[in-house]
C-alpha cells in the first residue's frame, strides 16, 4: 500500500531517513503546483532521480556531451540487442562506451545538484511513495546507488530558516546526546570542519547555546548543524533534566511487585 | 483499594476517547466539549479535558485509565496526569503523517524526565492507506526496543493487546514479590 503525505507535515529529510532505516524499495513521486518529481531506491538507497518522468540515458548523456549521438544511437543498438532486459546503464558500461567513475560523477551530479538538492527548498509538496516500483530501463539509472546519509547531511545545509529547524530543535537550552547505535551509519558521513567542531562537543550535558559559545559559532548555525545529525539519525536532541526534575522522576517511578503487574495482565486477558 | 493508573495520550483525533470506551467497564466520563479552535475541521467534538475510564483487578485494586486532552492548550494537564503512572500508551492516527511530529512531542514530554514505560499504538490499521507499525517506528524514530503495536481502537481484542503488550513491559521492569 502507497504511503502518502505532505512534505510540509512529514518533511523531505524525515521520509528519506524512513527509506534509509527501512532499506526500502520503491519510488517516491513528489508533486506541487506545476512541479513534479520522482525518486527510485533500491533497498534504502537512492538509484535515480529525476524532475520528469520521461528522461532517457541517451539524450541526457548526448545533451551533458558524455556521448555523441553516434554512440548514443550504438547503445541504443546493443540495447535492443540484449533484449532490453538489462538497465541501460549497464549496457553502457559493457559496451565501454563510457568509465564508469565518470558516468558515476555525471549522474550523480545532475542527480544531486539539479534534483534532491532542489527539493529541500520545497515548503510543500504532496509525496506518495509506491512500493517495489522500479525506473525504466532505458532512464540514467546510477551504476552506484547513493547512501541517504550524505543526501539528508547536505540537503540540511541548505536550509537557511529557523521555521523548519524549529521543528526539532525548539530552544538552544535543548542537548545533544548519541544515540544508542549509529553503527556503520556513522562512518559514512563526510562533515565540513564547522561540523566536526560541534559534532566534538556533543556530550549530552552541553546545551546548543553553550557548544554555540564554545566554538564561536552562532547559535543558528550550531542548531542547523545538530539538525543535520538529528535528521541524519546520529544523535537524540533532548530536554537538559535538572537535578530537582531528575530527583523528582526517580519518585514518581516506584518499583511495582511483580505480582500486582501480573494480577493486572491476568484480568484483562480474561476480558 | 489499591489504584493504578494507565495515560492514554496521543495527537488530536487519534482515538483516545475510542480506545478508552471500548475497554472500559463503565461508561467512560468524558468531558468532552464542542472544539473552538482549529481542531473543529478534524472532529465536531474533541476532547479538551479528559477521558476517563475503570477496570476493576479484583476486590482490592482499580485499573484506571486516562485520556489526555489532544491540543496544545492543555498541556499543563498531561503533567498533572502522569504523576504516579503505571504506563502510558501512546496513540497515532496510522492515516495522518501530518501528526507524527505533534505524536513525537508528546512521547518527548512523557519521556524526557521520567523513565516511563510506554507502547505505540498503531491506530486506525482497518484504513486504507494506514502506514504500517514498522513504517511508523521509522518515522516516529523509535528504538527497536519500544513495541509499535497494530491497533484498532473501537476493537476489543486490539485494545486488550495493546494494554497486554504494555504491561509485559511493565512486568519486565517491575521487583519481585
Amino acid at each position: 500500500m502507497a504511503l502518502v503525505g505532505n512534505i510540509q507535515d512529514f518533511g523531505l529529510s524525515d521520509f528519506l531517513y524512513l527509506v534509509d532505516r527501512g532499506y526500502k524499495t520503491g519510488c517516491l513521486h513528489l508533486n506541487r503546483e506545476n512541479e513534479m518529481a520522482i525518486l527510485f531506491f533500491e533497498k534504502g538507497k537512492l538509484t535515480y532521480a529525476a524532475l520528469c518522468h520521461d528522461e532517457k540515458l541517451t539524450d541526457f548523456l548526448v545533451q551533458a556531451e558524455k556521448l555523441t549521438p553516434e554512440q548514443a544511437g550504438a547503445l541504443t543498438q546493443a540495447y535492443e540487442r540484449s533484449g532490453r532486459n538489462l538497465p541501460m546503464t549497464q549496457v553502457l558500461l559493457k559496451e565501454d562506451l563510457l568509465p564508469q567513475e565518470e558516468l558515476q560523477r555525471t549522474l550523480q551530479t545532475h542527480v544531486e545538484e539539479e534534483v534532491v538538492y532542489s527539493l529541500f527548498g520545497w515548503p510543500e509538496g504532496a509525496f506518495r511513495f509506491e512500493h517495489g516500483q522500479k525506473p525504466e530501463f532505458e532512464s540514467p539509472i546510477l551504476p552506484t546507488p547513493l547512501s541517504i546519509e550524505n543526501l539528508i547531511m547536505e540537503g540540511v545545509r541548505r536550509i537557511d530558516e529557523w521555521g523548519r529547524i524549529r521543528d526539532r530543535i525548539p530552544s538552544t537550552d535543548l542537548v545533544a546526546r548519541f544515540v544508542d547505535q549509529p553503527g556503520e551509519k556513522a562512518k559514512g558521513v563526510k562533515l565540513a570542519p564547522e561540523e566536526w567542531r560541534v559534532f566534538a562537543r556533543i556530550n549530552g550535558k552541553d546545551t546548543m547555546a553553550s557548544i554555540a559559545k564554545n566554538t564561536n559559532l552562532s547559535e543558528f548555525d550550531v542548531c542547523r548543524i545538530m539538525y543535520g545529525f538529528a535528521t541524519a539519525g546520529l544523535v537524540d536532541i533532548i530536554k537538559k533534566p535538572t537535578a530537582a526534575q531528575l530527583a523528582q522522576g526517580a519518585q514518581d517511578q516506584p518499583k511495582l511487585r511483580r505480582s500486582l503487574v501480573s494480577r493486572i495482565i491476568n484480568r484483562i486477558q480474561t476480558m | 483499594m489499591q489504584t493504578v493508573k494507565m495515560v492514554i495520550s496521543g495527537a488530536v483525533n487519534s482515538g483516545k476517547t475510542e480506545f478508552i470506551k471500548t475497554i472500559s467497564e463503565i461508561e467512560v466520563v468524558s468531558t468532552e466539549r464542542r472544539a473552538t479552535d482549529d481542531t473543529k475541521a478534524i472532529k465536531k467534538e474533541t476532547t479538551v479535558a479528559m477521558d476517563f475510564g475503570r477496570i476493576a483487578i479484583g476486590n482490592d485494586l482499580v485499573l484506571h485509565l486516562f485520556g489526555t486532552p489532544g491540543q496544545k492548550r492543555f498541556d499543563f494537564m498531561w503533567e498533572i496526569l502522569s504523576e504516579g503512572m503505571l504506563g502510558l500508551v501512546i496513540l497515532v492516527d496510522s492515516t495522518r503523517p501530518e501528526t507524527f511530529r505533534e505524536t513525537n512531542r508528546i512521547i518527548d514530554f512523557f519521556i524526557s524526565y521520567r523513565d516511563t514505560p510506554y507502547v505505540v499504538a498503531a491506530n486506525k490499521q482497518d484504513r486504507p492507506n494506514a502506514w504500517s507499525p514498522d513504517e511508523l517506528r521509522l518515522a516516529l524514530r523509535q528504538p527497536p526496543r519500544i513495541k509499535v503495536i497494530p491497533c484498532v481502537a473501537t476493537d476489543r481484542e486490539s485494545v486488550k493487546s495493546v494494554l497486554l503488550e504494555l504491561l509485559y513491559v511493565i512486568l519486565d521492569r517491575s521487583s519481585e514479590g
